[in-house]
């Protein structure tokens, strides 16, 4: 049966290595997991331990040293359209406005300068970012500027969106109200990412919106784990349930 | 030729002795200037105007003025070469000061809530903190300020040499001249490959080591800053005359401002006619024209000029930046090669282009100021977020798309802060680039008119009212300049970028 589904798997990352050519330090140490369609992923370790570098071999963004990353049956080796990526830092472009960094994610799209902007219009509502389409980014808060980077990722509707620590930055308060939209905007699995793969380092949160968490050990990196959490939607973070969950993710790191 | 190269070698020296006593004077101006600036409110109102209109005027252009002023109360080569440091001086002073005013202004606020609970006095404070703190900032702005340097150091010694009466007998620009005078290709690939070592030797032995030495009090979280120069401090922060007025009074004490200025200058200028002989008034006037034509001729040798390094080094840069991956060793070979005065190459370019002196001040322009423009976009793009290229990637904007949306929005804030110091750069380079005589009756490269060659010839017949008249002009264009074209461009994009 897991067989079945192994080979079925949406996502599929096999066997990563990756090595720092230039200091020949080991980070990934063999890692290997499946992510299936309809399913949010978070990828959980200690800090240091290439979980941003394993989310950019996902994308595409930098090559491993062996093994390979699948998305529904093509191998991925270089950035791809039908993959979209939230940056921690956020990574708006300054001199643009928010409508003209929302459109940058349709760039590669051929359609008519009118039409891109409709669509752009529609996520930024989406994201209550109204009012705000002609200003600057810089005159955002933090907590916006994350808006409109989501925006941005999942207004090309992908099939596959990454987002790494895309709550890290902000303060708790705001944290929580955006992590409450995301959940509110991926509620609508007909248009939306097929799958969602998010890196964080924050247990609460990873079991807050995640279908299931690989557990990262510390360097040389492996998977420690694979966590299920099949708690019902919508989650009650003061619930037994939700407690249990986080001190077994808690224990594994421990041990 | 063991000879020629002790003489070469002699002749460096005097050129760095020069170097290093500037460089050591502008060193301890600029540590405390720029503490100064950045601890009193009172001193950066102050200083600030005084310095904004100095840092962007070519003052190399004062050079004859300066020479006039210095040999008239030094006599002999000691006027001459005070007057030299005194102009390398004012090269280097303005970036030290705002390398070390950087650095105190964005020192985080607990070293100083440290210093006042641990009750450090003003010199503790100087040597435990605000001095180390300015370090690597001085140090970084040190090597530019070695590299504008020298172009002074050059430039005036060659234009000495050019002159009758102000040579200074020693140093590799009187080389350089010799050599353009003899035609003797010998001396002259000696003379700059005795320079280049010297330079190369320069950084590596002292730079590099100093550097070093200032990183080690480096500190990771300076506040972040925008990062301004004196001359775009945008208006808002200008002191207001009170917040309580209303608008309309505020504008009426300004008008009543203004008025009072016009009729205190139109004051002035009555007694002035009433003063001066009117046979003199027909003079300035003639004089004036014939400045206005000069001003215009090199103003379109140098404008033409920058539209070309425009060219250049918005590619240039955009590739070095965002393209190439090996961005730290073109950085290393540009800063080399940027330390090499534009005008050490004019003999050179005289004999190639010969007799074209319009395309030799064009090429003298052109490399005058390119090297302020690249320094300036590389400068001001260091600070974006380095995730930006994988945006790039990410959403694959390609070819004109990355152009129009990335690269040409990201460079622009360091073309416009390297238009300023590099057209100051153009105009500096003038008074050798449209006139250059090698000794007394040898002129090797003369434009028809220019502001260079009319500065070159009022110094040569000792004119002091065609020379003033001359800078006056010049100086009133690069403020307006400024002004209405650059301080204007400069706020619109600072708005919108941090």
């Amino acid at each position: 049966m897991q067989f079945i589904l192994d080979i079925m798997a949406f996502l599929k990352v096999e066997n990563v290595f990756f090595t720092y050519p230039k200091s020949n330090v080991a980070v990934l140490d063999d890692i290997s997991f499946n992510s299936n369609e309809f399913e949010f992923l978070s990828i959980i370790g200690p800090s240091g331990c290439g979980k941003s570098t394993l989310l950019r071999i996902i994308a595409g963004l930098i090559k491993s040293t062996s093994g390979k990353v699948v998305l529904d049956n093509h191998e991925i080796t270089g950035p791809s359209r039908n993959i979209s990526f939230v940056f921690q830092d956020f990574a708006l472009l300054p001199w643009l406005s928010n409508l003209e960094n929302v459109k940058i994610g349709l760039a590669s799209k051929n359609m008519p300068d009118y039409e891109r902007e409709k669509i752009a219009l529609d996520m930024l509502n989406k994201l209550e970012l109204t009012g705000f389409e002609d200003a600057y980014p810089n005159l955002l808060s933090g907590g916006m500027k994350q808006r409109v980077g989501l925006a941005r990722a999942l207004v090309s509707n992908p099939e596959l969106l990454l987002m790494d620590e895309p709550f890290s930055s902000l303060d708790e308060l705001t944290a929580n109200s955006l992590r409450y939209a995301v959940i509110e905007v991926l509620k609508d699995r007909k248009t939306l990412p097929k799958s969602v793969v998010m890196v964080s380092h924050n247990i609460e949160e990873a079991v807050e919106m995640s279908d299931r968490i690989v557990v990262l050990s510390s360097k040389p990196t492996s998977v420690k784990k694979i966590i299920k959490v099949d708690i019902k939607r919508p989650r009650d973070k003061g619930s037994r349930s939700f407690r249990n969950k986080v001190n077994e993710i808690y224990s594994i790191f421990a041990s | 030729m063991s000879l020629l190269i002790f003489l070469l070698l002699e002749d460096t020296a005097y050129s760095w002795v020069r170097m290093l006593i500037a460089l050591f004077a502008s060193l301890s101006i600029g540590l405390f200037t720029g503490i100064a600036l950045a601890r009193s409110k009172v001193l950066n109102r102050l200083l600030t105007p005084l310095i904004d209109i100095l840092q962007t005027l070519p003052i190399l252009a004062f050079f004859p003025f300066a020479i006039y002023l210095f040999v008239f109360y030094l006599p002999g080569s000691i006027g001459v070469n005070a007057a030299v440091i005194f102009l390398i001086i004012t090269s280097m002073l303005w970036n030290m000061i705002f390398g070390v005013y950087q650095a105190v202004i964005s020192l985080p606020e607990e070293y100083i809530e440290l210093a006042r609970i641990s009750g450090l006095g003003l010199y503790q404070r100087l040597k435990k903190i605000f001095i180390p703190a300015a370090l690597p900032r001085l140090s970084e702005q040190m090597s530019l300020s070695w590299a504008i340097g020298l172009f002074y150091l050059v430039t005036s010694e060659i234009f000495s040499v050019g002159t009758k009466d102000y040579t200074v007998k020693h140093g590799i620009g009187v080389e350089f001249v010799r050599a353009a005078s003899t035609g003797s290709a010998t001396l002259y690939i000696y003379s700059i490959a005795i320079f280049i070592l010297f330079v190369i030797a320069t950084r590596l032995l002292f730079f590099e080591n100093f550097d070093r030495f200032a990183h080690r009090f480096y500190i990771k979280d300076y506040k972040k800053r925008k990062i301004e120069r004196f001359t775009f401090n945008s208006p808002k922060k200008m002191p207001k005359l009170s917040v309580n007025l209303n608008r309309k009074a505020r504008k009426a004490i300004m008008y009543g401002v203004y008025a009072a200025v016009a009729i205190f200058l139109i004051y002035v200028v009555y007694k002035i006619t009433l003063i001066i002989n009117f046979s003199i008034l027909n003079e300035i006037l003639q004089y004036e024209t014939y400045s206005l034509l000069s001003l215009a001729a090199s103003f379109l040798r140098i404008w033409g000029a920058f539209v070309a390094i425009l060219a250049v080094s918005i590619p240039v840069s955009v590739y070095v930046i965002f393209l190439s991956e090996k961005t730290k060793r073109y950085m290393l070979i540009f800063q080399v090669v940027a330390s090499i005065p534009a005008t050490i190459l004019l003999p050179a370019i005289a004999y190639i282009v010969y007799g074209d002196s319009e395309f030799l001040a064009f090429i003298i322009y052109f490399l005058s100021g390119l090297w302020y423009v690249i320094f300036s976009i590389v400068a001001t793009t260091k600070y974006l977020p380095p995730s930006i290229m994988e945006v790039k990637r990410v959403f694959h904007l390609n070819g004109a798309v990355a152009w129009k949306k990335i690269y040409l929005k990201a460079v622009a804030p360091g073309v416009i802060t390297g238009a300023v110091t590099g057209i100051a750069a153009e105009w500096n380079a003038s008074i050798v680039a449209e006139y250059f005589s090698a000794g007394s009756n040898k002129v090797i490269t003369s434009v028809n008119v220019g502001i260079g060659k009319a500065l070159n010839l009022a110094l040569a017949n000792n004119n002091l009212l065609l020379m003033g008249i001359l800078l006056t002009n010049m100086v009133a264009m690069i403020v307006l300049i400024n002004y209405f074209v650059w301080r204007r461009l400069y706020n619109r994009v600072n708005a919108v970028y941090s």
